[in-house]
């Protein structure tokens, strides 16, 4: 029924961005976003695109793994896209029937709203979701958020909580799947029948769900017990976030690509 | 024992890896009264050693097992672990870290989102530098076999390589301990005894001290000592053989014994013979006490004996018996992964018990799903039939399916995880309810189920979450039950369960089976499903590679050779003596039928108590000389 549900979407590789530390990654990632909110010009916008054309041949992921990507906000796309036509009047009228007018004005900027739209998706998906893997992003947020520990905020138990959901999400599936099964077999519907035999359905298998979650949280705790975990406070990691010289080099390039295309609302700007 | 709190900890040089004396320990739940874990406990485990704990659920065995740990401190008494006591604070940091557990669940003991995460977990916990946790990681996943999977998620993994990942985790800590804690009730046959050979080889190779704690009475016998526990004391410990002669009082105590030695035992009180505890030190130490009690006759007399069984009635194809039909069915579960199941066909007759054996991975439960349209056959068919009217329901049309379930019972794995309502009632009045009996019908259904599966009325308006593990598994039972389908198909009905709980299941079978049910068993373990099944269909990965009835497979070793099928333990008994009983018929699954047809091979009782009181005399005789030298 449910089934191959993949939490992140990491693509196994070795490029630069694979490799680069996931901080930088998150960093550049927020630097980025920003940039792209800030540009309204045309010119920035092809400037933004060549840069995230740039970043993906970089990480050496597959056209079609990208557009996997894109997939999803598509729709959202040609909605916003579409709106924006319709309801933005500004330069010269192209066409004009009924009470829908449409100008130059508008197109221009529906196509710089679902570009932007676009870049954001690309650029998430090559900087941080098809290049690191989940743990990786949990072990960056935790050490980039680290500093939150001074005023006793949780970071550690935050970052491992994630990483254990993360853990956790296949077997929920394989368990939500099985139950549904079980019960499917004893007669309840899910997908026939009114709204209240639905929901009697969705109540047979939320309720195993939780029962075995908590089953399952205790189990973990003890286990988690018995190996000794204490908290973040004198851990070691297998995989130890290192930051290289290289990857400040390559911190340095990117921040550059990405502030590139901001130089454009200046140096095209009305004087 | 006591230490000085402001010592830094010495490690004390023994040779006890844990020292108990007198322990007692109770859970305190806020609202209710404390429940005894453990009344009393004493036991000493040598260093090197390894020990097997057994006794019902709820004895105290997983307790002990905390307690070692120091997962929990004894409320009285002392445990010293390592030679260092459990009570003070000081010394829990090393204990913990130098004894390793492997639960029960696979699932719920792994941290890590990828394998080698995961082993690194406790040296992480343990603040070993970070080239050294790589070394450990390595070298663990080499030794438990597991090398190549590094990267793997854990979900990927099969339950028999997440078990061996959980000790890849512990041996990564170096510990000196390991405790085992019903850690193959969830493995296949095969999986148990690759998992049980790594135990014993950390421990010739690694000197770890393993603590077992088990449901399968075979596994007692790969350890030194045995400790039998009963609310919460040990009532009985030794050598395996020592625990197993006292089988009367292990039946008192709802456990049993292996299979060889029930045979062995069942042997000697049918032969009206005292057994003795030599013959129980192992599984050749019966065979040959088997072959000494029959010592002095000879072939010639035994085969003048003919077998007394009656012909099994051969099996038709009678298509008016025919309730259930598949025909080649084939599933994959992507396009172009490999095929789960592959063109399978079968029919299953009216009253008859039909099981599906299989490893785990060989499509059982895909197989089993499609029976009542939770998967649809991508290609091939599956046939519902009722030989009265004639109607056939095929799963591939939607009206049919809703029809199907209500006919067909399905039962999967630890079915008590189905269980939701707020009480029991409710529960197994869910099923009938759904499936359109009216209230009346369902309330009488829901009666005769519970009576089946032995639990009485006050259960009704209890919550089944607050019942013990076996109990649950009944009112899952009884849920289907009540249902009261025409097919029950049962997948597992007895994983996990004790003795007494296993044999509880078989009962119902057997008793739903007098009512005129068709069970299809699904199952892995080859004795109960010998014993129980009318037709046999082995499936291994995703074909049928056989269809027979349990003597038709098993008095054939070329064919079982053939299809590389696990054995009954009885039938693998048998085989061994073969040579020394002609005219042996080896399809008997149960110890009294074994011990029964060994006799009647040897020439009958009365020939065979006058050879063994001959022949006593001279074995006497020759085992006194063999122990003088």
């Amino acid at each position: 029924m449910i089934k191959d549900v993949s939490i992140g979407r990491y693509y196994r590789g070795d490029s630069i961005l694979h490799r680069l530390d996931p901080r930088i990654k998150v960093i550049l990632f927020t630097v980025y976003m920003v940039a792209v909110f800030m540009l309204t010009k045309p010119v920035g916008m092809l400037l933004s695109f060549i840069v995230v054309t740039a970043l993906a041949l970089l990480s050496k992921i597959p056209l079609r793994e990208i557009i996997k990507s894109i997939r999803p906000i598509v729709f959202l796309m040609i909605f916003i896209f579409v709106i924006n036509v319709l309801t933005i009047r500004e330069g010269q009228t192209i066409a004009k029937f009924w009470i829908i007018e449409i100008t130059d004005g508008g197109i221009l900027r529906a196509v710089l709203m679902t570009l932007r739209l676009f870049l954001l998706i690309v650029s998430t998906s090559i900087l941080l979701t098809l290049t690191t893997t989940p743990l990786k992003m949990a072990d960056a947020l935790e050490s980039l958020f680290g500093p939150l520990k001074k005023i006793r905020v949780p970071v550690h138990e935050m970052a491992m909580m994630m990483s254990i959901a993360l853990r956790f999400i296949p077997t929920l599936v394989e368990e939500t799947d099985k139950i549904m099964k079980a019960q499917a077999s004893r007669g309840a519907e899910y997908d026939t029948g009114n709204v209240l035999v639905r929901a009697r359905g969705y109540v047979s298998i939320l309720v195993p769900l939780f029962v075995s979650s908590f089953k399952r949280a205790e189990d973990l705790a003890v286990a988690m017990d018995a190996r000794c975990y204490r908290g973040g406070e004198g851990r070691t990691k297998l995989h130890p976030l290192e930051m290289k010289p290289s990857d400040l080099v390559w911190f340095f390039i990117l921040l550059a690509l990405a502030f590139l295309p901001l130089l454009t609302e200046w140096i095209f700007a009305p004087k | 024992m006591s230490q000085d709190i402001d010592n830094p900890i010495k490690i004390p040089d023994t040779n006890e890896a844990v020292r108990g004396a007198d322990i007692r320990f109770s859970y305190t739940r806020q609202d209710a009264t404390p429940v005894q874990a453990l009344t009393g406990v004493s036991l000493m485990i040598p260093k090197g050693g390894y020990v097997v704990l057994i006794g019902r659920n709820g004895s105290g065995k997983s307790t002990l097992a905390k307690l070692i740990n120091v997962l929990e401190v004894p409320d009285e008494g002392t445990l010293a672990v390592l030679g260092l006591d459990t009570m003070s604070e000081e010394n829990f940091w090393y204990i913990r870290s130098h004894c390793g557990m492997v639960f029960q669940n696979p699932d719920n003991q792994i941290v890590g989102t990828s394998v080698e995460e995961d082993v690194a977990f406790g040296p992480e916990n343990l603040g070993i530098p970070t080239p050294e946790i790589r070394r450990r990681v390595d070298d663990a996943l080499e030794y438990v076999g597991l090398p190549g999977l590094a990267d793997r998620m854990p979900s990927s993994l099969s339950g028999g390589q997440k078990q061996k990942l959980a000790i890849a985790g512990v041996l990564a800590m170096m510990p000196q301990v390991l405790i085992l804690d019903e850690s193959t009730a969830m493995l296949d046959p095969i999986s148990r005894n690759e998992f049980l050979d790594l135990v014993e080889r950390l421990r010739l190779e690694k000197g770890i001290t393993v603590i077992h704690i088990t449901h399968d009475m075979s596994e007692a016998y790969r350890a030194g000592h045995v400790f039998v526990l009963e609310k919460g004391r040990i009532v009985m410990e030794g050598s395996p053989s020592d625990v197993f002669i006292r089988h009367e009082q292990m039946t008192k105590l709802g456990l049993d014994v292996p299979v060889f030695a029930g045979v062995v035992l069942e042997l000697c009180r049918q032969l009206g013979i005292s057994p003795r505890k030599e013959y129980l030190e192992s599984r050749d130490a019966a065979l040959d006490s088997v072959r000494s009690i029959f010592g002095s006759l000879t072939a010639g007399q035994t085969s003048l004996v003919k077998s007394e069984k009656p012909a099994e009635p051969k099996i038709e194809a009678d298509l008016r018996d025919i309730v259930l039909q598949v025909k080649n069915l084939s599933y994959s579960y992507e396009e172009r992964s490999p095929m789960t199941l592959m063109d399978i066909s079968f029919s299953v007759k009216r009253g008859e018990v039909y099981s599906v054996i299989g490893h785990s991975g060989s499509g059982k439960t895909t197989l089993i799903s499609h029976l009542n349209g939770l998967i649809r056959p991508q290609k091939g068919e599956v046939e519902l039939l009722d030989p009265k009217s004639g109607t056939v329901w095929n799963t591939r049309k939607n009206a049919d399916v809703k029809e199907m379930r209500r006919r067909i019972g399905l039962l999967f794995q630890y079915p008590e995880y189905q269980l939701f309502e707020e009480t029991v009632r409710k529960d197994i009045l869910f099923g009938p309810l759904k499936m359109g009996m009216d209230k009346e019908a369902a309330e009488k259904s829901l009666m005769d189920a519970i009576r089946l599966v032995g639990l009485d009325e006050s259960y009704l308006d209890r919550s089944p979450f607050e019942l013990s593990g076996g109990q649950k598994r009944r009112v899952a039972f009884a849920g289907v039950i009540a249902m009261d389908p025409e097919i029950l198909v049962l997948d597992e009905p007895a994983a996990g369960l004790d003795p007494v709980g296993r044999r509880d299941v078989f009962r119902y079978i057997r008793e739903l089976k007098n009512l005129g049910k068709t069970i299809i068993l699904v199952s892995h373990n080859m004795d109960e499903a010998a014993r129980i099944s009318d037709r046999l269909l082995v499936l291994s990965e995703g074909r049928a590679i056989c269809e027979a009835s349990p003597d038709e497979l098993f008095s054939s070793r070329e064919k079982v050779m053939d299809i590389g099928l696990d054995l009954p333990e009885s039938v693998k008994f048998l085989w061994e003596l073969a040579p020394d009983f002609p005219g042996l018929d080896l399809s008997v699954y149960d110890v009294e039928q074994v011990a029964a047809e060994l006799i009647r091979a040897a020439g009958g009782l009365s020939a065979v108590q006058d050879k063994h009181l001959a022949g006593e005399t001279d074995a006497k005789g020759s085992r006194r000389g063999g122990r003088d030298d």
